[in-house]
């Protein structure tokens, strides 16, 4: 078991002269026995992260620290980390058997029954003791990915390094592995770090979940801080599915009242309040609304016409119309809608976000619904 | 946010850590381990393959004197003193051996042999080759792969020891095919004694040990060929011949064409079949060009000269092969 | 996919079948003929007309060889040569590969586009500055100085570094942070994920070397060193010829390689097929 102290981490990329900064300044504390989720979209840098942290990859910067003692220049088998990869890099020649207990032969010193025994007992905890002796290229995907896993927790790791483990399963699956990943981590009692670009593995999975993009950390706490407090535009509309609509609105404070207007058929006034008075600085801010804050209303609101309905089951997304900005609506089902309705509608003050127009920054969140969320797992968000 | 100013932060923090910017890139293991990799097999490239490369070119402009003696460089640091010796005495004659492969008849008459027997072997191999391997590739065929093995097998054939099996059966005399015509009532043929027939005789064991061989890269192209190319065809209506001229042939064509290419080089560096079959006869009527080079250079020891009909060689092989390469690119 | 064209009348078929028989009987008669005439008695082999069936001199005629020429000795040296080229010279591209195909460095580029150059450059351009360096070396006449030069094969290399270039990195990274050393994910991870791709390179190099003929003609002298081409080079080459140990002497190159190649046929095929 491990802390992990990322301080201002980078890494450039020097191929042919051409300098790309896959991650930048990096400053992440990661505690003992945490499962911090790295997310982001395609390119952001999570990969190269992992690699660092794992050894794989020099950094260029800032230092690497495992439990107090500085690694940034150890190997990977100093290091005690253990990785599953996203296509589950098992070795083809070798049986499960071998492939699992491979890092053991190599660098444990332990006794050939011990191996055995070792590899044996971790195949039973993931349930594939009658595979010992299967290539893996008679696995199916499932099966190779508890090849994988168990290939890292045999070596009993203080690390635990998962880069896009699911992404190549099938949706059903996919859940049950995540259980099963969880599982394994809260019964080993290890700090595990993991990679995805799916918010929703994200936001179920990690004790924190840490949004990178650009190769930068744009925010990093516990799944409903991010949610309802995102630090930025950035955040707000990675977070959630279907995204956060936004759109640009003018700010008009007369006589205490402040509305904002966009784009001629969009009007809204503000009720005094928080909301109102971050808003009345700016002339103009980005105001964002979740699908599922907005609803249909007989009267009021906004007059909009739906293009799409994409039935979910219980709900339907519906896109809609507004001038000419999109925005996408979770309506529940027993409303029926069909292209080229036209219908009103309508949301909650309190259920606003606005953002900064220029730096995107967050001027209004639903940190009141936050607080009265349970206490994080996590005491607290970031602490160097 | 922009990157600009990220960059004046970041360089004030590379001061600190000066050490990381020379092994940016490379994985934190040893950095030298892929030099230490690639090192032996440069030497023994460097020192077999593009030392003889350049020292061919170079012995071309030179007269062989004989062994060399004493040394060409040699670096003396007090501590450490190496040499690096002569291994010729030479004397220059600068384009003296190119000219006189022009007026040289034995060398004329060796690249004519050379090419009249590439172009009676090849036509005989790419056409039967290629015959063979669209028998083999039509779908009725019945055990296509035992067919294919059989005909491929004197590709296992030791160039030499096939060889001194044509050298028995083209026997004038005694000769299996000589008797064979014989009983068929056919005259028999001057295998030896026609220089003609001797040609003949050379690019009929080269059909028989290389057919097999061209029938596999060609089967192969026919198996790379998309069968919905044929399905789009048949659709269309196309007949078998059409089916054949428009799907097959075009789409083989880049292999047919290395095939081609592919022979012509190995024609052009025949050595052993000659030298077993007909020793170059009769009346030097089967020497090649290769054969001459080796006669020239290990008969009579005129090594400069043999240098520069190996140049000769060399040129032409070279832009075959590099079309070739240029062709198995695409 | 049946269509109507697929479905042959009866005549064509049989005319297909009759061509291929054919050309199989013009591969077989040759391969055949040898066999024959390498057993008989070497009085019965210039009847006329001539043996059709094989007789049961084999060995007698192959003592009568031996006694003549140290073939069996030939045979060997030329197995001997071949099998310890094919080995080392694997192990170097194999390597060598491995470092163009999974890491980075500087000159990666150019130093490999330099041996693919050498790739189009035939053999013969290397005889007389081998001859002249053997010499100097003192290597002339040696099994060695067959080996050596050959080594670093571009093509191996080539191939090597393509089929390399398939492994997945993570495979790598895997082994490393199963505490792999570089070395050990060469030699325990690549080496074995290329089998086949090694095993069709090892066909050709051993091919090569089994054929080669005017490279070791220029190098060797004594008969105890010869490789089987020089061997039979050799008894083509005398005053009189003998021709049924001529064609023992073809036999005892040409069968076993037949055997191999029936027996390794999927490699033999990649090789051919790859190293065009
Ligand atoms: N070996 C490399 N050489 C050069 N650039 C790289 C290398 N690896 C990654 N990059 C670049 O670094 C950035 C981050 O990549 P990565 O960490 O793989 O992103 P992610 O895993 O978030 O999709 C990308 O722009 C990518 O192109
Ligand atoms: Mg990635």
């Amino acid at each position: 078991m491990t802390s992990i102290d990322l301080d201002n981490v980078s890494k450039v990329y020097d191929p042919n002269g051409e300098a790309i900064e896959a991650v930048s300044d990096l400053d992440i504390s990661i505690q003992d026995g945490e499962f911090l989720v790295f997310v982001g979209p395609s390119g952001c840098g999570k990969t190269t992260t992992l690699r660092a942290i794992a050894g794989l990859e020099s950094i260029t910067d800032g230092s690497i620290v495992f439990g107090g003692e500085d690694v940034t220049d150890a190997r990977p088998r100093e290091r005690g980390v253990a990785m599953v990869f996203q296509d589950y890099a098992l070795y083809p020649h070798m049986t499960v058997r071998e492939n699992i207990g491979f890092g053991l032969r190599l660098s444990s010193g332990l006794s050939e029954q011990e191996i055995e025994r070792r590899v044996e007992e971790t195949t039973e905890m993931l349930g594939i003791e009658d595979l010992l002796d299967d290539q893996p290229g008679e696995l199916s995907g499932g099966q190779q990915q508890r090849v994988a896993l168990g290939r890292a927790i045999v070596r009993d790791p203080s690390v635990f390094l998962l880069d896009e483990p699911l992404s190549n399963l099938d949706a059903k699956l996919r859940t049950d592995m995540r259980k099963e990943i969880l599982r394994l981590q809260q019964e080993l009692e290890v700090t595990a770090i993991y990679v995805t670009h799916d918010q929703t593995e994200a936001m179920a999975m990690g004790d924190r979940v840490a949004i990178m993009n650009h190769g930068r950390l744009q925010q990093i706490g516990p799944p409903e801080a991010v949610y309802l407090d995102p630090a930025n535009k950035f955040v707000a509309g990675f977070l959630g599915s279907p995204s956060m609509n936004f759109l640009e609105a003018s700010v008009e404070s007369t006589d205490g009242t402040t509305t904002l207007e966009a784009d001629g058929e969009f009007r809204h006034e503000l009720p005094a309040g928080s909301v109102a008075s971050s808003a009345t600085e700016y002339d103009r801010v980005v105001v964002g609304i979740r699908p599922e804050d907005l609803e249909i209303v007989e009267t009021g609101g906004v007059p909009v016409e739906v293009t799409v309905v994409e039935a979910m089951g219980d709900e339907n997304v519906v896109y809609v119309d507004l001038g000419s900005t999109e925005l996408t609506a979770r309506i529940d089902s027993t409303v029926r809608l069909s292209r080229g309705d036209r219908i009103r509608i309508d949301f909650d003050s309190d259920d606003l976000y606005l953002f900064d127009p220029d730096t995107e920054a967050a001027l209004e969140t639903k940190t009141a619904q936050l607080t009265a969320y349970r206490e994080p797992r996590q005491a607290d968000a970031t602490n160097p | 946010m922009s990157l600009r100013d990220n960059r004046n932060v970041k360089s004030v923090k590379t001061s600190i850590r000066t050490t990381r910017n020379t092994v940016r890139d490379a994985l934190p293991t040893v950095p030298g381990v892929p030099y230490l990799y690639i090192l032996p097999f440069y030497v023994l490239f460097g020192l077999f393959l593009a030392f003889p490369v350049v020292y061919t070119l170079y012995l071309s402009f030179f007269e062989y004197q004989g062994p060399g003696s004493g040394t060409l460089l040699e670096i003396d640091l007090v501590v450490f003193e190496a040499g690096v010796p002569r291994i010729s005495s030479l004397e220059f004659v600068g384009l003296h051996n190119y000219r006189r492969l022009f007026g040289d008849a034995l060398f004329l008459q060796s690249v004519e042999n050379t090419i009249i027997i590439t172009l009676i072997q090849m036509p005989l191999m790419v056409i039967v080759s290629l015959a063979v391997a669209l028998m083999l590739h039509a779908k009725f065929v019945r055990y296509s792969g035992y067919f294919r093995t059989a005909i491929a097998l004197p590709v296992t054939a030791n160039y030499v020891a096939y060889s001194a099996i044509f050298l028995v059966m083209f026997a004038e005399n005694f000769g299996f095919i000589n008797y064979m015509l014989a009983s068929a009532g056919l005259p028999t043929i001057p295998w030896r004694t026609d220089g003609f027939w001797a040609k003949v005789s050379l690019a009929l064991a080269l059909d028989w040990r290389w057919m097999g061989y061209n029938m596999l890269i060609l089967f192969a192209g026919l198996q790379g060929i998309d069968r919905r190319l044929y399905e789009a065809a048949e659709i269309d209506g196309a007949s078998r011949w059409e089916k054949f001229r428009y799907v097959t042939l075009p789409q083989l064509r880049p292999i047919l064409l290395f095939v081609i290419i592919l022979s012509t080089i190995g024609a052009l560096q025949l050595f052993a079949e000659p030298m077993i079959i007909t020793d170059g006869g009769p009346a030097n009527q089967t020497i090649t060009v290769v054969m001459y080079m080796y006669e020239e250079a290990f008969s009579r020891f005129n090594l400069g000269y043999a240098s520069a009909i190996t140049y000769a060689l060399v040129v032409f092989v070279t832009i075959l092969a590099y079309v070739q390469l240029k062709l198995g690119g695409e | 996919m049946a269509t109507a064209s697929d479905s042959k009348s009866l005549p064509v078929r049989f005319a297909l079948y009759i061509t291929l028989l054919v050309i199989i009987a013009i591969t077989f008669i040759p391969l055949y003929w040898m066999v024959v005439a390498a057993t008989l008695p070497q009085e019965e082999f210039f009847t006329l007309p001539p043996r059709l069936l094989p007789g049961t001199h084999f060995l007698e005629n192959l003592q009568a060889l031996e006694a003549r020429f140290p073939y069996l000795r030939s045979v060997w040296n030329s197995v001997f040569v071949a099998t310890v080229y094919t080995v080392i010279s694997l192990f170097l591209c194999a390597l060598a590969g491995f470092a163009f195909a999974k890491y980075e460095f500087k000159y990666r580029e150019p130093l490999f586009y330099f041996i693919l150059a050498t790739l189009v450059l035939p053999v013969q351009i290397m005889i007389i500055p081998m001859y002249l360096l053997m010499a100097q070396f003192g290597l002339l006449d040696t099994h060695i100085a067959l080996i050596l030069p050959f080594l670093a094969n571009p093509v191996g290399i080539f191939l090597m570094r393509q089929s390399m270039l398939s492994i997945p990195d993570s495979l790598l990274d895997a082994a490393r942070i199963d505490g792999a050393s570089e070395f050990q994910i060469f030699y325990r991870i690549a080496l074995p994920a290329m089998k086949p791709m090694l095993a069709a390179l090892a066909v050709i190099l051993f091919i090569s070397q089994w054929n080669a003929f005017l490279y070791p003609l220029v190098i060797l002298e004594s008969e105890e060193l010869f490789t089987i081409p020089l061997a039979i080079e050799r008894l083509t080459g005398h005053q009189r010829i003998y021709f049924d140990q001529i064609m023992v002497a073809a036999t005892i190159a040409i069968i076993p390689m037949i055997v191999l190649f029936l027996w390794l046929q999927e490699h033999f095929v990649r090789g051919f097929t790859n190293s065009m």
